[in-house]
């Protein structure tokens, strides 16, 4: 036998073991649900087979259709024996009438490998990664070196474990750490995560001069016990919240609504446990004895928007408003897109489109019908009578049941349960006046449906009448049935005002005709108008001593007691309860079958014992077995941190999110909050901040950068553009402007003229706020959902008309010009630079401090060569023109010097460089 | 050459200055180091690859650079004349001789049986037009005395006639014609197309907004907001009062020497950051900031008509100093001339309900067409005799249309002659880029209430504006919540019949 020969045979041979080492490696590799199977189905198949069509009876949504038989009697998928599946056959069909997917491109051999390999090893369904409950993960361990006689060369780098489950990955992805970013970094990065701005003064001069190994410990810390921190977290917050001063819509008027914004800076400042702090908000109201920080909670849910334009349908947008809060509550709560399941089956995700309304029913009864004064409110009181409203409740509580006393309290506080007038109908001679309050003229009537009028013995309502002679009587079931009541309304043209009359004895539910008449109106006048009425009873506790004063008490409080309002979720009684229909299509006028509330199927069961409302919903999602809760907030709070969540698509952590990163480690952190730290955010803060990996030099070299380029595998520090809030926030820190009170409404810094130009703004205008209230924090800055904040909105501030899971980062030229000409910037950088003189004598020594204030760090000796040529150029401008220096230095006559205009122009300089606005 | 063929080597030859400009930006990367700061900079594509759900299609770090349509389109830019208030067809474009007839009678229970209206309650009487209608051009279209300019440039234009919609409010009817949805939170048509198409002039912005009648419309910038699209796409409001577009004044006491040495220095410092960080977003700034520089000159030039010859301020009927149609549709001439895609003008006050004089069809439509019909033909005029109307689509109409009844509020006749809201016909023109020339399209029942023929939605006329700029309706989507959106959601049908 030749060489040649033998060498062939050999080669043979061993391309034969390749052949079957790798035929059974083939074999023997598991093929993946989610990472290999699901991506084939969801790009190639289910347009067709999926939530939105189920062509042939086919789908791959769930495994039941997926594996039951479909229209032609075949079954597409028999596990474990490819060839007797219709799918497989139909993929691998030459016929093209017959191949799959039907005139499309057909699967590459690979996914036809794939598919036929995971029929045959038994066709194993799997649970996408973010539906099943987050489980505990183990913390990968540092690896020894040279056969684990030498340490892990990552030993002294690693703090943590976010560290080891971080390491893993990047040794995957051929990736070396960066080492521990200088001081002066970590201390303005941690700063701007945590606080929103650079530290104050003497805590950063503290941490620098502290030599102690936990420095960093401390300061972090001491940073997330600032009154601050919570002002920065809420200003991520309000996105979620849909927050706005207005309301919305055509009108757009002013809300109320800040006792919400306050509640959420107090909440995090209290590190409210998490789920808590949802619960709150979701179902606040239904907590026993709520008090009124948990009424103002609900507000969170209030923020859906109200529509004022006359003509519109109120139910429609009442219905509008429901919506949005179930989509809002699965898109930023939930991080899932639950929107699409309003019109159809979830396309991807196994949600059927009746776990929509199924879920909508939970939400579907709340007192709130888009009335234009956005009830139910919250009233509380102020001054003297917050006072009166004390005394009224103590009596009440000595003197009554503790049920009936509740009720006092309930309408004290909320004016509920009521009829707002809007939901009259049948009108005859009358109107919904601008859509809003029902009108009634000479000789008109209207009606209210399925008023419950068991044992009530008095009609209170809130109204307006300009005639003095009006009659209304009140007629059951029908304009000529027994009459409830009859009464001369009252002279009341200064404006609404309650009147209360007796009714007869009545029992149940019945439909109410109000019929009015009076000699004194000319046709087609309005003689009186309705806002809300209730039928009710007398107060309770009538033969006790001091009743007389109370009930006093209690009218001065529901007619003109002095209060803070904000609109917030009040459930329907149960005699007032809406059911809840699936509607065709999405349309809310197409409705079908009644549901009663719950949750999908494919998620974890409702809680044993839960009531099936808002309440029972949170303790649902809080659950610890719920899968998306704890994720959904880890995820946004290491995209708050990092820049980017371990899984991108914050919004949406189904099969067609973006996959995470660090699975493990995402899951390691959401088990963490919710069992070890029991929920607490600042715990969890402190953990991804204290990590190395946050810790890192943000530096990176042209090789890394190759390899990883937005920084997802953590091989350096986040290196993040400030969001519109830290932007403003830092400004105003650093040029030492800013004015740092907390709470109450909102203020109106500088913005360009004539930017509220809308046909309705209920009056109000935009009014530059010059006092020390216009260097407030970005988060009290007035926000109009039609006509946001300018600056801010150029650095990707959202409309918030919906909630917004996740801002996207741009960088455009409109930014630049923001932070060049806006004069509210100009107008800092003067406080600034005024503020540099008087503390430094030397300019060179004033222009270094700037640099170092908003950058946190010293200047080289080559940028302070370039800001000195800056200030020599503008120098020597300004001395030859006295009007521009007048201009710049803002007309004040000691600051009215080319020095000072020369320093101005620099500071405003520094505050546009790419350092200062970005996060070190 | 054949049209056909001209057609298909320009667009070949876009693809081409495309493809070949992205080749060469790309390598600009490897010479950074040694390459001066330039302005072509700006479009140093670094991070072409990235890719993400949301972001496969834009590069964020050149969001605006020009990219290829689908197909040709005869359109290169568009220039959107919203009516907001929505303008009377029957006293401008429907002639119905039957209305006049039929003054004063009761509407038919037919009509009004299930409907709503917006204010109208009850039984309201027929109004006849509150105008005289002639035929005109050679076309012989029907026009009201009401547009005595635009009947002489009526063989130019396809009227749509049987135009309808499902909003009778006007915040929800703008969104709905301008975002495809009635609700707030989908991306302007303006967004969608700056998104696709990106801009022509890197010192322009994209898509333009310009406003007049003393008030915006009123659904609020919404009608020009990016949605869910990133901000970059948003309509950029220029003004003629204050700054034309927001924050692009200098600060007082900064002339452009300074401003330049400004930029300057913190472009220099910029670039130190930049070797100390590697962070390709700082090289994206400077180049931002070099183009900020530029906007600042650009943006008031184009928006100061003061040196456009008399001539032509005569014929817009421009007020110089003032803010109004005219002027913004001399500027509208000018943007496009200067390569922004898309410039959307709204004119407030044409909601004339009969409420009061100035909400009348007698004085206030009247009125309002004085401000408008000179200076919509002279912009057509103008377009033509610089031979961009070939490339320039001109869209002209209201939300919704309004009522052939008198209107009535709260059960009594309004004072003045007036019309409620009206969705079920109106008329909206359209011009240049490929549409029909002196046609009519669609006809309304004799007394204008209902579409007959020629029915077409709110989404067919937005596919029609994408198929005139080269977008297939149907393709140019974005992948947002989970899945992809489009302009026309799930609707629009082309408007074939009007396409030349």
């Amino acid at each position: 036998m030749s060489a040649l020969f033998r060498n062939k045979i050999f080669i043979t041979i061993l391309l034969i073991a390749i052949g079957i080492g790798g035929y059974s490696f083939m074999f023997t590799d598991e093929i993946d649900f989610n990472a290999d199977v699901k991506p084939i189905f969801n790009k190639k198949c289910i347009s067709c087979h999926g939530g939105v069509k189920k062509k042939s009876g086919f789908s791959l949504l769930f495994p039941a259709e997926a594996f039951g038989p479909t229209e032609s009697g075949k079954t597409a998928i028999v596990p474990g024996d490819p060839d007797a599946s219709e799918m497989i056959k139909r993929i691998k069909h030459h016929d093209p009438e017959e191949r799959m997917p039907y005139k499309e491109a057909p699967l590459s051999d690979e996914e036809i490998e794939t598919l036929t390999k995971w029929v045959r090893q038994g066709a194993k369904w799997g649970d996408h990664w973010a539906y099943v409950p987050v489980k505990q993960q183990t913390v990968p361990k540092l690896k020894r070196r040279l056969f684990g006689i030498l340490p892990s060369p990552y030993t002294d780098w690693v703090k943590n474990d976010v560290d080891h489950f971080v390491l893993d990955k990047l040794k995957d992805k051929d990736l070396e750490p960066s080492p521990e970013a200088d001081k002066h970094v970590l201390l303005r990065r941690a700063a701007l995560d945590i606080i929103g701005m650079p530290a104050p003064e003497g805590i950063a001069k503290h941490f620098l001069a502290n030599n102690s190994p936990n420095a960093y410990e401390q300061l972090v810390d001491t940073l997330l016990s600032l009154p601050s921190y919570g002002e920065k977290w809420t200003s991520m917050w309000l996105d979620l919240a849909r927050y706005a001063d207005t309301k919305g819509y055509e009108r757009d008027d002013v809300r109320k609504i800040w006792r919400y914004r306050d509640w959420l800076i107090k909440a995090f400042n209290a590190d409210k446990p998490y789920n808590v702090f949802l619960t709150e908000q979701i179902a606040g109201d239904l907590l026993p004895d709520a008090t009124d920080e948990q009424f103002i909670a609900t507000a969170f849910h209030r923020n859906s928007m109200t529509n004022d334009e006359g003509g519109t349908d109120n139910e429609e947008f009442r219905t509008a408003a429901v919506l949005d809060r179930v989509n809002t509550t699965w898109d930023v709560l939930l991080g899932t897109t639950f929107a699409c399941v309003q019109c159809h089956s979830h396309p991807y995700d196994p949600f059927r489109h009746e776990d929509y309304y199924k879920f909508m029913a939970f939400f579907n009864n709340t007192r709130d019908e888009d009335t234009f004064g956005e009830y139910p409110l919250l009233w509380e009181y102020k001054h003297e009578d917050s006072v009166k409203y004390e005394n009224v409740v103590k009596w009440f509580r000595q003197n009554v049941s503790e049920e009936e006393c509740g009720n006092v309290i309930q309408f004290l506080k909320t004016r509920q349960p009521s009829i707002n007038s809007l939901t009259a109908d049948s009108f005859v001679n009358g109107e919904l006046a601008d859509t809003k309050w029902l009108a009634l003229r000479n000789y008109s009537r209207a009606r209210f449906r399925n008023v419950d009028l068991t044992n009530r013995e008095r009609l209170l309502m809130r109204m307006q009448s300009w005639v003095p002679d009006g009659k209304l009587e009140i007629h059951l079931d029908d304009p000529a049935g027994p009459l409830l009541t009859s009464f001369i309304v009252p002279l009341a043209n200064k404006g609404w005002m309650l009147h209360e009359v007796d009714i007869k004895p009545a029992q149940g539910k019945h439909n109410l005709y109000f019929v009015y008449q009076s000699a004194k109106l000319e046709k087609d006048r309005n003689g009186m108008m309705f806002d809300w009425l209730t039928f009710t009873n007398y107060l309770p506790g009538k033969e006790k001593p001091g009743y007389d004063s109370a009930v006093a008490g209690f009218f001065h409080l529901i007619s003109k007691g002095d209060a803070i309002t904000t609109p917030v979720m009040v459930e329907n009684p149960v005699y007032m309860q809406r059911k809840t229909q699936v509607f065709e299509r999405g349309n809310w006028t197409a409705k079908t079958k009644e549901v009663q509330p719950n949750v999908p199927a494919s998620l974890n069961p409702f809680p044993k014992g839960a009531p099936r409302n808002r309440l029972g919903l949170a303790q649902w999602m809080t659950d610890k077995k719920n899968p998306l809760t704890a994720r959904t907030m880890v995820n946004r709070v290491w995209e708050q941190l990092f820049g980017t969540g371990l899984a991108e698509t914050l919004e949406d952590l189904g099969s067609q999110g973006i996959a995470p990163t660090h699975p493990e480690l995402l899951d390691h952190l959401a088990y963490q909050f919710m069992n070890d730290d029991n929920w607490s955010v600042k715990k969890l803060i402190r953990e991804i901040v204290l990590s190395a990996t946050y810790r890192q030099d943000s530096r990176v070299t042209p090789e890394a950068l190759e390899k990883d380029k937005f920084n997802r595998y953590y091989a350096r520090g986040p290196r993040v553009r400030l969001s519109a809030e830290q932007m403003r926030d830092q400004a105003l820190a650093v040029s030492g402007t800013l004015f740092p009170e907390m709470y109450g409404p909102s203020s109106k810094p500088w913005q360009p003229d004539g930017i509220w130009n809308s046909p309705y703004s209920g009056g109000e205008k935009w009014e530059n706020t010059y006092g020390p209230e216009r260097y407030r924090r970005a988060v009290y800055t007035y926000w109009k959902r039609t006509s946001g904040y300018p600056s801010m909105l150029n650095f990707d501030a959202m409309q918030r008309e919906v909630c917004a899971a996740r801002r996207i980062r741009t960088n455009t030229p409109l930014q630049a010009l923001t932070l060049l000409n806006d004069y509210a910037y100009v107008d800092i950088s003067r406080q600034f630079a005024f503020g540099l003189q008087k503390e430094y004598s030397d300019v060179n020594a004033s222009i270094a401090a700037a640099y170092e204030k908003a950058t946190g760090r010293p200047a080289s000796s080559e940028r302070m060569a370039v800001l000195q040529s800056l200030y020599k150029e503008a120098l020597a401008k300004f001395k030859k023109d006295a009007d521009a220096t007048c201009e710049m230095a803002g007309l004040q006559d000691e600051h009215n010097k080319p020095e000072t205009a020369a320093l101005i122009v620099v500071v405003h300089s520094i505050m546009n460089l790419d350092e200062v606005i970005t996060k070190p | 050459m054949e049209p056909k063929d001209k057609i298909y080597q320009e667009a070949k030859q876009r693809s081409l200055e495309y493809t070949t400009r992205r080749h060469f930006l790309k390598e600009c990367r490897t010479g950074i180091g040694v390459m001066a700061l330039g302005s072509f900079l700006s479009g140093c594509d670094w991070l072409s690859t990235k890719k993400s759900a949301t972001a496969a299609a834009f590069d964020v770090n050149n969001p605006l650079a020009p990219k290829a349509p689908h197909f040709a389109g005869k359109a290169k830019s568009v220039i959107y004349l919203h009516m907001a208030g929505a303008p009377s067809q029957l006293e401008l474009f429907d002639y119905k001789p039957e209305l006049t007839k039929m003054h004063g009678q009761p509407c038919p229970q037919s009509f009004i049986e299930g409907k709503k209206f917006a204010f109208i309650r009850g039984v309201p009487t027929l109004l006849g037009p509150q105008a005289e209608f002639k035929q005109y051009g050679k076309s012989g279209i029907w026009l009201s005395n009401n547009l005595p300019h635009f009947q002489t440039v009526v063989d130019e234009v396809s009227l749509l006639k049987a135009v309808t919609t499902d909003q009778f409010n006007h915040a929800p009817a703008q969104l709905l014609m301008h975002t495809g949805s009635a609700r707030l939170g989908r991306p302007s048509m303006g967004s969608w197309v700056t998104y696709g198409l990106g801009s022509e002039n890197s010192n322009l912005p994209g898509f333009v907004v310009l406003t007049s009648g003393g008030s915006n419309p009123d659904a609020g910038k919404s009608v020009w907001g990016s949605g869910f699209l990133p901000s970059v796409y948003q309509g950029i409001q220029c003004r003629s009062a204050g700054d034309p577009v927001l924050f692009i004044k200098d600060p007082e006491g900064m002339d452009r020497d300074l401003k330049k040495a400004s930029i300057d220095a913190i472009n220099a410092i910029n670039k130190s950051s930049y070797e100390e960080f590697g962070d390709p977003e700082t090289l994206s700034r400077i180049s931002q900031y070099e183009m900020a520089f530029k906007m600042q000159v650009t943006v008031p030039e184009v928006m100061n008509i003061n040196d456009e010859p008399q001539y032509i301020h005569d014929m817009y009927g421009t007020k110089p100093g003032q803010t109004a149609f005219a002027n913004n549709a001399l500027l509208a001439r000018k943007l496009v001339e200067k390569g922004v895609r898309f410039v959307q003008l709204f004119d407030w006050g044409w909601d004339t309900h009969g409420t009061g004089p100035d909400g009348s069809l007698g004085i206030g439509l009247i009125n309002k067409c004085r401000e408008v019909d000179k200076a919509m033909t002279a912009l057509l005029l103008d377009l033509k005799q610089r031979g961009l109307l070939e490339e320039t689509l001109i869209v002209w109409g209201g939300e919704f249309g309004r009522t052939p009844m008198q209107e009535n509020r709260e059960g009594k006749q309004n004072g003045w002659t007036g019309r409620d809201h009206h969705s079920d016909a109106f008329t909206i023109w359209m011009a240049g880029a490929g549409i029909k020339k002196g046609f009519s399209h669609g006809e309304t029942d004799e007394i204008g209430y209902n579409a007959v023929t020629g029915k077409v939605s709110v989404y067919d006329i937005q596919a029609t504006i994408l198929q005139q700029l080269g977008f297939d309706h149907e393709k140019l989507t974005y992948e947002f919540q989970g899945r992809p959106f489009r302009l026309t959601d799930v609707h629009g049908k082309l408007i074939n019949e009007i396409i030349a």
